[in-house]
């Protein structure tokens, strides 16, 4: 075999393209053939180099706008379901976990249908400019005074650090043209969102389910409903609403 | 996309399908978008609209492999986007992204050749930096490679050759002997 030859084969031989004839051909070219020979081995360490930088899995966010378009056009054919609507409601707010979901809740108390997936767009746009509080602070007596002015009720504040979910602090979100207290927890190296907004009616005891892999707490407590969205396991929901909870009682 | 609007619209079966299908291939699709557009946010903007779009298309998708027939539509979306906001963004500004959280190897010297490899892949035209990324970091074969370009297999190797004597060069400029492992000329 000629260097022209054996030059042409480089690539396709560290690409793994060639048969096994043609390989034991250049193999035996090569060794006699030091330019090709350091072409060989550039080749190499050059894919090797490239094979070393971090893979980048699609980011979290770009998953659930693309699972919302799917859901959206499945969804024009069958009826948009709420479930189906919820799921990925839930999913997408706990992906972006420090922010909040305020409008899943405003769907799910159905008040007022609005334009969810305007809303939601919208929500997406700003959750990809990585804003997670408006108010960081651990401080409830920081924290509660921030909404005052802000939305038209007063939430209910409470750093839970004793019982493993400090408090990161807060935010606001709209749903249906109404603003929404969010407020975000941590919990180990995940987070809590919880969103809550004045109920009427009986309390009704924490409902936690699991939705793409995701924890989604709903329930409704001394005049408020709670929605928490989060990536831990249900029992550590049911452990926070349980805790949010007895601080609200205690409180009283 | 006015040829796109006389596909048939796909009904939760297709969807389904192609959620099983092609959803799999959404990391590669990041990836591919990540190098082609070398922006974060832009790539993610690209793979949605190329997602979309492989979905409209999906009823002439005829089973076979399914990664490069969607890489393929990512570059093309790409092309696309590209020919609408008047060509490439200029790299000065690509170049100064921040990185993306912690390098997973905690050596400071490897993080650093990694950054320098990345700039110089970032660096290269369009053409050596996507046959590049296609064959070394999508590890596709030549066949799907010229799938993906719509190339002959013969271009597709000799302009690998290319681009990998350049990135060669590149990085010799940029790295130390002992970090490239790339013999001397």
């Amino acid at each position: 075999m000629d260097c022209p030859t054996c030059e042409a084969m480089v690539d396709a031989y560290v690409d793994g393209e060639l048969t096994a004839t043609e390989s034991a051909d250049f193999e035996r070219s090569i060794a006699v053939c030091p330019e090709c020979r350091k072409r060989l081995d550039s080749a190499r360490a050059i894919g090797g180099l490239l094979r070393d930088l971090p893979a980048e899995p699609a980011p979290d966010l770009l998953r659930a706008r693309v699972e919302r378009e799917l859901r959206g056009i499945a969804g024009r054919h069958s009826g948009a379901r709420r479930g189906e609507r919820m799921r990925w409601m839930a999913y997408a707010a706990s992906l972006i976990a420090a922010v909040g979901i305020g409008w899943a809740g405003g769907t799910l108390t159905g008040r007022g249908s609005g334009d969810s997936d305007a809303i939601v767009a919208s929500y997406l746009r700003m959750a990809m400019a990585e804003h997670t509080v408006d108010v960081a602070s651990s401080d409830r007596h920081t924290v509660k005074p921030w909404y005052a002015g802000r939305i038209d009720y007063a939430p209910a504040v409470y750093d839970l650090t004793a019982n493993g979910f400090p408090l990161l602090g807060g935010r606001l979100d709209v749903i249906d043209g109404r603003k929404v207290a969010v407020l975000v927890y941590r919990r180990n190296q995940h987070k809590l969102a919880v969103s809550l907004w004045p109920a009427t009616g009986a309390d009704a005891p924490a409902r936690v389910s699991q939705r793409d892999g995701f924890t989604v707490g709903e329930w409704r407590h001394r005049g408020f409903d709670w929605r928490a969205v989060s990536d831990v396991s249900p029992s550590e929901m049911t452990a926070f609403a349980t805790a949010l909870d007895r601080a609200v009682d205690s409180d009283r | 996309m006015a040829r796109m609007s006389e596909a048939p619209k796909p009904d939760p079966g297709t969807v389904e399908r192609f959620r099983a299908l092609m959803l799999p291939h959404l990391d590669a699709a990041y990836g591919f978008a990540r190098w082609l557009t070398r922006d974060p946010v832009t790539a993610q903007d690209l793979a949605q609209e190329a997602m979309l779009r492989a979905l409209r298309y999906f009823h002439a998708f005829r089973g076979e492999e399914a990664k490069p027939w969607l890489l393929r539509i990512v570059r093309n979306t790409w092309i696309d986007q590209r020919a609408k906001h008047g060509g490439e963004q200029p790299l000065e500004v690509v170049e100064n992204q921040p990185s993306e959280g912690p390098d997973p190897e905690q050596s400071a010297q490897a993080g650093d050749r990694r950054r320098q490899v990345a700039k110089a892949l970032a660096a290269l035209p369009a053409e050596m930096r996507e046959i590049l990324v296609l064959r070394e970091i999508q590890d596709l074969p030549y066949k799907q490679i010229a799938a993906v370009l719509d190339l002959p297999v013969g271009t597709v190797m000799s302009r690998l050759a290319r681009a990998r004597g350049r990135m060669a060069a590149d990085l010799r400029g940029r790295l130390g002997r002992r970090e490239h492992g790339l013999p001397d000329l």
